[in-house]
């Protein structure tokens, strides 16, 4: 049986409470969709940690929104926030639906790697190998977004991922990184960790 | 139906599910951020296709003649499927918000513009190396790590599919990393000679 945990109420913005579900589930379902194509039990098990802490947003949104409300005025106004907060908690439950197959040891179709090689957003795993310009570079540096439409969702270091790292992250040798982003993109991506491309062809 | 093209179908069906249901939520966050109805309601239309895809998966996926040991990994197809539905459902009632006709409050639209993955819309000027392309040749996806998702033009909405053409004066609606929004407006408008708002 699930414990569930008293939360005290705290006075937290709304507004960083929406954000932080919003960025959250979205990244959720980008995670969830790399455990099941790369069967990693850890990553599953890391969206499913990840979901519990989205619960705890949706119930802090909850006390916010009721204590914001003086009037009716107000309520019908915070109605469309708490249900986008529902919804970013409804899409962290897929999320988490998903990376449970992993858990469970349900084993996922050979089939599923063909499927995601036809969806509009990518997502590939990369080690980053001796010799890879990426070496020693900041992720805030790499500029990622512009230079191939790609972002890295999740590394992976020393048996720990490191979830949705930040700009002043460093990457090392051997870093496996995972990244979402257009065909192109993450396929020139992998080539440049894997040191198999010394350029990147966006560079004009 | 052979076992090879029921497999092929199975697939099909699948990327359309996935893809759809995260184009769902974009388009969803995209009709909060501008309160447009149209956008809202094209996500409803979509909700309703991806339920009718979402059985016609399921049957496929049920009446095929696997093995016993096909059988599991079909398991955790159907259950990835089952997922989409729920994202797609979960978008359909974001959209529901700017169908009631309230005005999105501030702290939505501030989250999207702040988050991670966000929505933006630059319109195209006559300097843009966007101008008469194709969706496809413009390569704003792989430019920019922002996808295209509608075309305002001439007061309407339209879907782009590869092949759209992008002319002078159309406002693209994109959804994506932040990092890229200021690469797209200015590939969308150089000099920056037309602006929105």
């Amino acid at each position: 049986m699930p414990r569930f945990e008293k939360i005290e109420y705290k006075p937290i913005p709304v507004s960083d409470l929406m954000l932080e579900m919003k960025n959250l589930s979205e990244l959720m379902i980008d995670l969830a969709y790399s455990a099941a194509l790369f069967n990693d039990k850890e990553l599953a098990e890391d969206v499913i940690e990840l979901e519990a802490r989205v619960d705890t947003l949706a119930y802090l949104m909850d006390m916010e929104i009721m204590v914001a409300a003086r009037d009716a005025k107000d309520a019908e106004a915070l109605i469309g926030i708490s249900t986008v907060a529902a919804a970013t908690d409804k899409i962290s439950d897929a999320a988490a639906d998903i990376a449970a197959i992993v858990t469970r040891n349900i084993n996922i179709h050979p089939l599923v790697s063909e499927i995601f090689e036809k969806t509009e957003k990518q997502l590939t795993k990369a080690t980053v190998k001796e010799g890879s310009l990426l070496v020693g570079k900041l992720i805030g540096d790499l500029d990622l977004a512009a230079l191939m439409g790609v972002d890295i969702i999740a590394i992976r270091r020393n048996k720990d991922w490191i979830i949705d790292p930040k700009d002043s992250e460093r990457i090392f040798l051997n870093d496996v990184l995972i990244t979402r982003g257009a065909p192109q993109g993450v396929k020139d991506f992998k080539k440049l960790a894997e040191a198999s491309l010394l350029t990147t062809e966006a560079q004009k | 139906m052979s076992e090879q093209g029921r497999f092929e179908e199975i697939v099909a069906r699948m990327v359309e599910l996935k893809d759809t249901s995260e184009l769902m939520i974009d388009l969803a966050y995209s009709a909060l951020m501008l309160n447009s109805r149209e956008l809202a309601d094209e996500v409803q239309k979509l909700e309703e296709y991806v339920d009718k895809m979402h059985t016609e998966f399921e049957l496929l996926a049920l009446t095929s003649e696997f093995k016993k040991e096909e059988a599991s990994g079909l398991l955790g197809l159907i259950q990835i499927g089952v997922a989409t539905e729920q994202i797609a459902d979960a978008a359909a009632e974001m959209a529901e918000v700017v169908l009631r006709g309230v005005e999105p409050h501030p702290v939505l639209t501030l989250a999207i513009k702040e988050a991670e993955e966000t929505v933006a819309q630059a319109c195209v000027s006559a300097d843009s190396p966007l101008v008469n392309k194709t969706l496809k040749e413009a390569r704003v996806d792989e430019d920019t790590g922002m996808w295209v998702l509608v075309i305002k033009r001439g007061g309407k909405s339209l879907r782009p599919k590869g092949d759209t053409r992008i002319q002078v004066g159309d406002i693209l609606v994109a959804s994506g990393y932040s990092e890229g929004v200021d690469d797209f407006r200015k590939l969308s408008s150089p000099e920056e000679t037309c602006t929105i708002e």
